[in-house]
């Protein structure tokens, strides 16, 4: 990953989408998006390496790798949620925005139901099973 | 990374903007809606291919 570059990308589609705003609107929106996306692939081509790292790391310290798993994937939920929730922002639709956020909060938390279960057995078997 | 992407789709919109106030000047109001919305689709066309990769790539590293 090379962070000059991506400034320049940032900047360079910047100029480029406020170059076309004024005789093109739809299409100074799709040359935005596209550098992010640009960008974004970029970084997460580079995240690769890192998710096997991770991995490793956890099944040294012997945690269950169910946990990893759900914990990645909603890493993965607020990615997609924010990327797209910022598009719309961009396009100016907020409204859209505000529920796509709200469908990325829902979904984090139904991934995650499973780690409040596996707590609440946990708190059970300490207590002898008397709350 | 292929900024070229960025680069096509710039050009892309300058030369149906070009376009679009050609045919508007010679009273074509049809002809250039319809040249505006080819441009736009080919465009999103290509934007439907990257977002899908970014997709495609987000799904396998968090194994969504």
């Amino acid at each position: 990953m090379n962070i000059v570059a991506i400034s320049f990308i940032g900047i360079l589609t910047a100029t480029i989408s406020l170059t076309l705003k004024k005789y093109n609107g739809e299409i100074s929106f799709v040359v935005a998006v596209i550098g992010s996306v640009l960008i974004f692939l970029s970084v997460l081509l580079n995240l690769n390496s890192i998710s096997d790292t991770v991995n490793s790391i956890f099944s040294t310290a012997n945690i269950n790798s169910t946990y990893i798993a759900i914990l990645l994937k909603a890493m993965g939920i607020c990615f997609l949620t924010e990327f797209a929730c910022d598009c719309c922002i961009d396009a100016g639709q907020k409204a859209l925005a505000n529920n796509i956020s709200l469908a990325g909060k829902i979904l984090v938390l139904v991934t995650a139901i499973p780690l409040y279960q596996e707590v609440l057995n946990t708190v059970l078997s300490l207590t002898g099973g008397a709350v | 990374m292929d900024v070229d992407m960025i680069f096509k789709i710039a050009a892309i919109g300058i030369i149906v903007a070009i376009l679009n106030q050609l045919l508007v000047r010679s009273g074509r109001e049809e002809q250039a809606m319809l040249t505006t919305l080819a441009g736009l689709i080919v465009v999103l066309s290509m934007l439907v291919t990257q977002i899908s990769a970014l997709f495609g790539t987000i799904k396998s590293l968090f194994g969504l």
